[in-house]
């Protein structure tokens, strides 16, 4: 499950509002970087549009048109009060695209766009960050290469992230596992995968199991011999 | 919690023929006259627009000098955005209902007393696991009331514990953790409740064609 699989998961809550307060920040906060969520989000917002009226009318008390109206006209528009700051704005602006080549402004278009959708992705992860209650981390090193692995919580979410970095990948017919330790023991939990170019990055459920989590490791396992308790090579082994 | 009730028996407005939309034929649409800044336009709006938007309110926040407040601050959205109306795929009405039903919830939400208000229309047993009662006022004539049959028969389709979800997330403007612990349901349940309804209300609502044109 990757962070982003949260958001489509709460697509439906957030259009009804259901989401936590935070939850709907953090979610509205996402829909301004995710075309995929923002059109998601938009089209069920159309296709639920009359479900408001499963709600009968009210009679207005006698006046109440005519009192809206006034109201609503004799307040000047927020364009109108707007308009001189707006004017000046535009002038500059027009005055400032002026000396700007086309070709120019495209390509440096084309890199802003790309630099947004890096920006968009990392946003979404430091948002999670800067939310943690609980960050650890621990360097690995390991045949030649250093990196490392970052446990966040997500309070949103109520889970946890995993990124492991800078490891090569696992040796043949082996796997990075990652385990949870508990009161009872050790909890199998996601495998990871990555090279020395590609961190995996993983969002985690909390274990089923009575009792606070304590810590999680990282370990070598075989790939196809999935024992309950660590076997292979503990890399890290961290405690919250 | 009981479905909606059905409908009044008396024909609808629509019933018989294709629902007539508001506008006139030969005339410009409402939106586009709003567009314009015609003033006779917004007028019409609210007439048209008002009972609606004021059931929706009164019945979420059950205060009716609140609900005129909030009705009011749609119709100045309404007026202030009306330039960016001609872009909108958005039907007319949807927006408003929308945009009204947001700031109930936003209001909903900043009420202190929100929840001992709840709790004592429930002591006196005026709410159901819902928070909105879906009257049955006479008014089988008013424009829109062909909309409101179809979206209350959707409803009503939907089994009983995803109504009550949709009633309490979407019109009641409760988070679903209050929800999971309204109903003693875990908080997975109430949105997978609140998200079978949605795929099956999108399906049934989407092909509703506003009736404001």
């Amino acid at each position: 499950m990757t962070p982003h699989d949260w958001y489509v998961e709460n697509r439906a809550a957030y259009v009804a509002r259901a989401l936590e307060p935070r939850e709907e920040r953090l979610f509205a906060d996402h829909l301004g970087r995710c075309e995929e969520c923002a059109r998601e989000v938009a089209g069920l917002e159309r296709d639920l549009g009359p479900l408001p009226m499963a709600v009968a009318p009210a009679v207005p008390r006698p006046g109440l048109s005519h009192q809206l109206a006034d109201a609503v006209l004799r307040r000047p528009s927020w364009w109108q009060r707007a308009a001189p700051g707006l004017a000046a704005a535009a002038v500059i602006l027009a005055a400032g695209l002026g000396f700007r080549e086309r070709a120019a402004r495209s390509a440096a278009e084309a890199a802003l766009s790309q630099r947004d959708h890096q920006l968009a992705a990392l946003r979404d992860t430091l948002s999670i960050i800067r939310e943690a209650q609980h960050v650890v981390q621990q360097d690995i090193a390991m045949g030649g290469y250093k990196g490392g692995l970052v446990i966040f919580d997500d309070p949103v979410t109520h889970r946890w992230n995993v990124v492991m970095h800078g490891l090569p990948a696992a040796p043949a017919d082996s796997v990075y596992q990652f385990w949870f330790i508990t009161r009872t023991g050790m909890v199998r939990s996601v495998e990871l995968r990555c090279d020395s170019d590609h961190p995996a990055f993983a969002t985690v459920a909390m274990p089923d199991t009575p009792g606070p989590v304590m810590g999680a490791a990282l370990t070598v396992e075989p790939a196809l011999n999935r024992t309950p308790e660590p076997s292979g090579p503990m890399l890290a082994h961290v405690q919250f | 919690m009981s479905p909606p009730p059905p409908r009044s028996s008396r024909p609808s407005a629509g019933a018989g023929s294709a629902p007539v939309p508001l506008a006139l034929a030969g005339q410009a649409s409402l939106r586009a006259r709003l567009v314009a800044r015609d003033e006779r336009a917004l007028v019409e709006l609210i007439e048209t627009a008002t009972p609606w938007l004021l059931g929706l309110v009164q019945s979420m926040l059950r205060d009716q000098d609140e609900a005129e407040e909030v009705v009011l601050e749609v119709f100045r959205i309404a007026w202030d955005r009306a330039a960016s109306l001609g872009g909108e795929h958005e039907g007319l009405m949807p927006w408003l209902l929308r945009i009204a039903r947001n700031r109930a919830i936003d209001r909903l939400r900043r009420r202190s007393r929100w929840r001992r208000k709840v709790e004592r229309a429930e002591a006196l047993g005026g709410v159901d696991s819902g928070t909105v009662q879906f009257r049955e006022p006479d008014e089988s004539a008013h424009p829109g009331w062909h909309v409101h049959e179809s979206v209350h028969s959707a409803l009503g389709a939907l089994p009983e514990e995803q109504q009550a979800v949709v009633r309490l997330a979407y019109f009641g403007g409760l988070t679903h953790s209050e929800i999971a612990r309204k109903l003693g349901i875990p908080m997975g349940t109430v949105k997978t409740r609140l998200r079978l309804a949605f795929d099956k209300l999108r399906v049934t609502l989407a092909p509703i064609q506003d009736w404001v044109r």
